[in-house]
């Protein structure tokens, strides 16, 4: 039985995920659009918003 | 420790994101001025709010040019005044507290929202641009009515709006030779002058009088007919203010009753006729 195992080793730096790294981007560009329209079009947008009395 | 560059990179990433959801938070609260009810109203025992002259009489009230102080009882399962009626481009402190148990006090579609805690008196100022419509309703369970625990809440044109209350007091029933007095009282619950029109009909007589009423005072107007000119029966009679209307019947009759004073069985009979147009009566 033939035995082919090709084995490659690479440093810390060489390691280099790029996709996941667009995935992780992406979420994160997902989560930030989430917060703007949670905080600034549902929250900030849904007048009136009971405010501090000087 | 040697970290990986990608990891170092949504490392910072994240840190970012938290500082920017604190920072937004704190420039809600700094430059937009959005503020979190709390506690810093006094205690308020709930056996205590028919004696608290804010809750005593659930009610809107002109404070300032544009200021208005609406003070609100939520219990099982209604709130306290309904519906709630204030000018449009105004500032409103809502005070708000529970006759009972935990509920809330939620202007459905807005930030407007609060828990109304038994005991505890919670305080929210807002202004209201534009006239609308909002529904209130309680979001805290609170017993099965929870579901039918809601109120209206109206943003009238600023021009329209008034805190003008009409009541009348009128015999019920007078003698043919004697004089049928008539007083029509209206209060101002503005900080402006009302000018209004009283109209007074009875039977076929219109009477009308001119009035003009201070701010967060009351005028009564009298009129006085002869019954003798209305002849025997019933006569009915409309007091009109504005949009605001009374109306009741007097009947002129002779008085063969043997107990023509009333006085014999013991009692007060008070043949007056008291009505008026308040919230209470109302919800009554």
């Amino acid at each position: 039985m033939a035995k082919s195992q090709v084995t490659r080793k690479i440093t810390h730096d060489e390691f280099d995920p790029v996709g996941t790294l667009a995935l992780i981007v992406l979420y994160f560009i997902v989560l930030m659009l989430m917060w703007v329209f949670t905080y600034f079009v549902e929250f900030v947008g849904n007048d009136p918003t009971p405010f501090v009395v000087a | 420790m040697r970290i990986h560059v990608y990891e170092r990179l949504w490392l910072v990433a994240s840190m970012i994101l938290i500082v920017a959801f604190i920072a937004t938070v704190t420039y809600g609260t700094v430059g937009l001025g959005i503020t979190m009810v709390d506690d810093r109203e006094e205690t308020l025992s709930p056996g205590d709010i028919d004696e608290d002259e804010r809750f005593e009489d659930p009610r809107i009230e002109q404070v300032g040019e544009n200021e208005f102080e609406a003070y609100v009882v939520a219990m099982t399962f209604l709130f306290q005044p309904d519906p709630i009626e204030v000018p449009a481009n105004s500032e409103v402190t809502f005070y708000v507290t529970s006759r009972d148990v935990i509920h809330s006090f939620t202007v459905v579609g807005t930030n407007t929202n609060t828990m109304v805690i038994p005991g505890e008196v919670s305080v929210m100022t807002v202004e209201f641009d534009e006239p609308g419509e909002y529904g209130i309703i309680c979001n805290e369970y609170c017993g099965v009515g929870h579901h039918d625990m809601e109120a209206e809440l109206i943003v009238v044109e600023e021009d329209e709006f008034d805190l003008t209350e009409l009541s009348v007091d009128a015999p019920d029933t007078v003698e043919p030779d004697a004089e049928i007095e008539l007083t029509a009282t209206v209060s101002n619950g503005l900080i402006d002058d009302l000018e209004a029109t009283v109209t007074v009909e009875i039977g076929d007589e219109t009477f009308q009088e001119d009035v003009t009423v201070g701010g967060d005072e009351s005028e009564d107007v009298s009129i006085t007919v002869d019954a003798d000119d209305l002849g025997e029966g019933d006569h009915d009679w409309t007091v009109t203010v504005d949009d605001y209307e009374e109306t009741g019947t007097v009947s002129v009759a002779s008085d063969t009753d043997e107990n023509d004073d009333g006085s014999e069985n013991g009692e007060d009979t008070t043949d007056e006729n008291d009505a008026s147009s308040t919230v209470e009566d109302r919800l009554s």
